[in-house]
């Protein structure tokens, strides 16, 4: 199930809504927990022992490496062990296979399992409790049924934010529910869907008319590359302000997990504005134990190629994901050997280089393979012979214009400080039109999906 | 303030809520007029229904089939879509001069090969050097509707005659014009199709001589492409014509043996009401003029601009013989035709030859 579609918006969240503040506070984790491995078997009942096995394994691990200091290390050890295990027989197994296959010339029968949904960020969720339980940084969690509700809470089970447990631990136990925080929660849900549904959706289509046409030409893959671009930030930061919308509907507060990156002036600044979740697990589960930058340049450079080898490989068991990772880790170490300080010096150089880099990152992103990544290059540096335009590409440009200018201003902070300004100056008419505005968004929005329009979501496998 | 805002916001879980009790109170429908098809029902539930992904999957087409107020909405997202995004299309609808037509872009030269493939496959088993085969291509109306994509219909053409060289080609392309179209539907309108029906018949070594009178069979008529694109549209006029050979003629659906008539009058009530034209798609129909001067026979392989275009053919033929082969497969024609002597005519449209795969 996702967050946009009329299943979820219609049936199970007004169920869980109810069910959720007519019980009792001791008795709403236990709501959280069922409803979410409700919606969990909704879309996946094979894999939910996995899930639970995950957990389960997660909370006895805690209360083992509390329990028994001594040997909290090995037990540390098994835990890491056992949930990067799963990670890898169902997200990687079958590209070491294939990829041995190859290099041996003896191709081996493949697993051919299917990922489990939001098997990623369970996992980086558990590793995280665990990791900071060995460090002392967080109590073990004496209640199972609280550490599967983090672990499960369905507004993040699927595409995250990836949060910690240190950041929801006391929230877990105790947490404020208040009309303020609903219509917070509730604001930042439909913002989301709007950016899913109203923007990420419609862009979709250029991306998908990109990938069936036979109409190729210059014009139509800048169109495509900037369209995904686009798309897959809509997309993401769409999902992830319903989740935090969702979270607070239930009173928790979810770190915010993007902050406009295609403002950003260099790829240092954007990877501290994209998927942030993910960028600081890494950063503090990865990066910083293996010595982060105090241990001399080469080594620095060392722990970015693992980190971002890594961080690529987390999007998917695929050569592309693999050189995307790298693509930026390249950039990074550019950056801080020389090309920071000259960016810093002009705005309009910095942005444009960050825009550039993150469009053909995409285009490396979104392809199926690393040739079909190539072709797309080729097409957008205009090599191959290609015309400028196409009649397929002028139609769809024309025909999208008022989106994809609408879908790049929304992505700069403008509209946002267009809205500060307007509720400073005329605060109980901004209140109005706030609540109007809200409620023409959730019509709109269900009128979209009740058209059934395209509404793919891309992080759903990760 | 903070109050102020609280008591504004309860605007938003007020149409929250009315939403989700219309959803579960609303009782289901069976089938979309707009849309003409069949609205999802709620799926049974069963344990290995929820384990293949199949109940959640039916359920939600049915949550949003049966969503109240469903046309209401899909008209809202229309005009938004076009109105406020300024989209040119919607569902792949769009609207140039006042014409409402669907994007046929770009061609599919696979499909052309099909079906021409398909075409050589009924000349050889059952045509032989007694019969006078002819090809026509009947164009979509984005042919003369400017500022859209189009497909390459020479290209096309060219692709579909070099694949049937067996055909004598008939071109329609310079007899129609955007007014032989129908604005909310995909097909065109029999009272302009005179000038096409005589180009035909003459590419056949025939001649139309009867006068034709044009007759109204309803002014509410909308096409099938108000209810996909779900944008206000204006009804229109759909009309028919008669002449002494029409109104004589004798037709046969032959799927069942009954007789039918030239115009169903029941069918402008029904789902699709161009099926008003020999009863819409009806895999094969036999049309006979007991008053005919000549002995000659027409087979013609049509889609459903076939069925409108097919009662001019009554006065210069004693039986005309409409066969569809996207509903009967050419293995099973030796059984239930004729060939022997007859005309054939291949008459498609481009949307039918673009996407040809439904032929069998």
């Amino acid at each position: 199930m996702i967050f946009s579609s009329i299943p979820f918006l219609y049936y199970f969240l007004p169920c869980v809504l109810l069910v959720y503040y007519l019980m009792p506070k001791a008795g709403r984790n236990g709501v959280l927990l069922l409803f979410s491995l409700l919606f969990y078997t909704w879309g996946e009942p094979r894999y939910l022992f996995v899930m639970l096995a995950a957990t389960v394994l997660g909370y006895g691990f805690g209360l083992a490496m509390e329990r028994f200091p001594k040997a909290k290390k090995g037990l540390l050890a098994a835990s890491i062990l056992s949930s990067l295990s799963s990670l890898l027989c169902f997200k990687y197994a079958d590209f070491f296979l294939e990829n041995l296959g190859a290099l041996t010339g003896r191709p081996i029968a493949l697993l051919k399992l299917s990922l489990p949904v939001g098997i990623s960020f369970y996992t980086f969720q558990i590793l995280s409790y665990t990791i900071d339980v060995y460090r002392g940084q967080a109590a073990a969690q004496k209640n199972l049924i609280d550490l599967a509700c983090y672990v499960t809470f369905f507004p993040q089970l699927i595409a995250g934010p990836i949060v910690r447990y240190t950041d929801i631990a006391r929230q877990l136990r105790c947490r404020a529910h208040n009309l303020t925080g609903i219509r917070e929660g509730t604001r930042r849900f439909l913002m989301g869907l709007g950016k899913k549904v109203l923007l990420a959706n419609l862009l979709g289509e250029i991306c998908a008319a990109w990938h069936q046409t036979t109409d190729a030409s210059v014009l139509f893959a800048w169109l495509y590359a900037v369209s995904f671009t686009l798309h897959i930030y809509f997309d993401f930061s769409g999902y992830s302000d319903m989740a935090i919308g969702l979270g607070r509907l239930f009173g928790f507060r979810f770190p915010e997990n993007f902050q406009y990156p295609y403002i950003s002036r260099s790829i240092t600044e954007f990877w501290r504005r994209w998927h942030i979740s993910l960028g600081t697990w890494f950063r503090d589960y990865v990066y910083i134990p293996l010595g982060g930058n105090r241990k001399g340049k080469p080594r620095q450079f060392l722990n970015i190629f693992i980190v971002w080898m890594l961080t690529g490989f987390w999007h998917g068991a695929a050569w592309n994901f693999l050189f995307w990772g790298l693509w930026f880790a390249v950039l990074l170490i550019i950056e801080k050997t020389f090309l920071l300080r000259h960016l810093e010096k002009s705005r309009i150089l910095g942005r444009v280089y960050v825009l550039l880099a993150v469009i053909f990152s995409f285009v490396l992103f979104d392809a199926s393979s690393l040739s079909e990544a190539l072709v797309c290059i080729r097409q957008l540096l205009g090599l191959g012979g290609l015309p400028l335009s196409s009649p397929q590409a002028a139609y769809l440009l024309g025909s999208n214009a008022l989106l994809l200018t609408a879908a790049m201003v929304g992505a700069t902070p403008a509209p946002k400080i267009a809205a500060q300004v307007i509720a400073r100056r005329w605060p109980r008419a901004a209140s109005l039109l706030e609540s109007v505005m809200l409620v023409l968004l959730l019509l709109l929005c269900t009128a979209f999906l009740v058209d059934g329009s395209y509404n793919p979501f891309l992080y759903f496998r990760f | 303030m903070e109050q102020t805002k609280n008591k504004l916001f309860l605007l938003v879980p007020l149409c929250f809520a009315a939403l989700t009790l219309g959803c579960w109170l609303h009782s289901p429908k069976g089938e979309s007029l707009a849309e003409r098809r069949k609205l999802a029902q709620m799926p049974a539930f069963s344990v290995k229904a929820l384990e293949s992904g199949r109940f959640s999957s039916d359920f939600e087409r049915y949550s949003q089939d049966q969503f109240p107020l469903r046309e209401t909405f899909r008209t809202a997202k229309a005009l938004f879509s076009t109105r406020v995004l300024g989209r040119k299309d919607n569902n792949s609808i769009y609207c140039s001069n006042g014409y409402y037509a669907q994007l046929e872009y770009p061609e599919n030269p696979a499909s052309a090969d099909y079906a021409a493939e398909k075409f050589t496959q009924v000349y050889n088993r059952y045509l032989t050097e007694g019969n006078r085969v002819y090809l026509s291509v009947i164009p979509d109306k984005g042919y003369y509707l400017e500022g859209n994509p189009k497909m390459d219909y020479d290209a096309f053409v060219t692709r579909l005659r070099q694949g049937t060289p067996f055909a004598a080609y008939i071109d329609l392309f310079p007899t129609l014009t955007l007014d032989c179209y129908y604005r909310t539907d995909t097909h065109w309108r029999q009272e302009m199709l005179k000038p096409a029906a005589e180009a035909l018949s003459h590419g056949m070594g025939k001649t139309l001589r009867e006068t034709y009178s044009v007759q109204p069979a309803t002014r509410d008529f909308l096409g099938v492409y108000a209810g996909q694109a779900a944008l206000p549209m204006e009804k229109e006029t759909l009309s028919y014509v008669t002449s002494p050979a029409i109104q004589g003629a004798q037709v046969v659906n032959r799927e069942n043996g009954k007789g039918i008539g030239v115009y169903d009058f029941e069918a402008l009530a029904g789902r699709d009401p161009y099926e008003f034209y020999l009863s819409g798609s009806l895999s094969l129909i036999t049309m006979t003029n007991p008053n005919a001067e000549t002995e000659d026979r027409l087979i013609l392989f049509r889609d459903s601009f076939g069925s409108s275009i097919a009662p001019y053919f009554l006065e210069c033929y004693k039986e005309v013989t409409l066969v569809d082969i996207r509903y009967l497969p050419v293995s099973r024609l030796g059984k239930v035709l004729d060939f022997e002597n007859a005309d054939v005519l291949f008459l498609y449209s481009t949307l039918v030859l673009n996407n040809s795969e439904t032929i069998k």
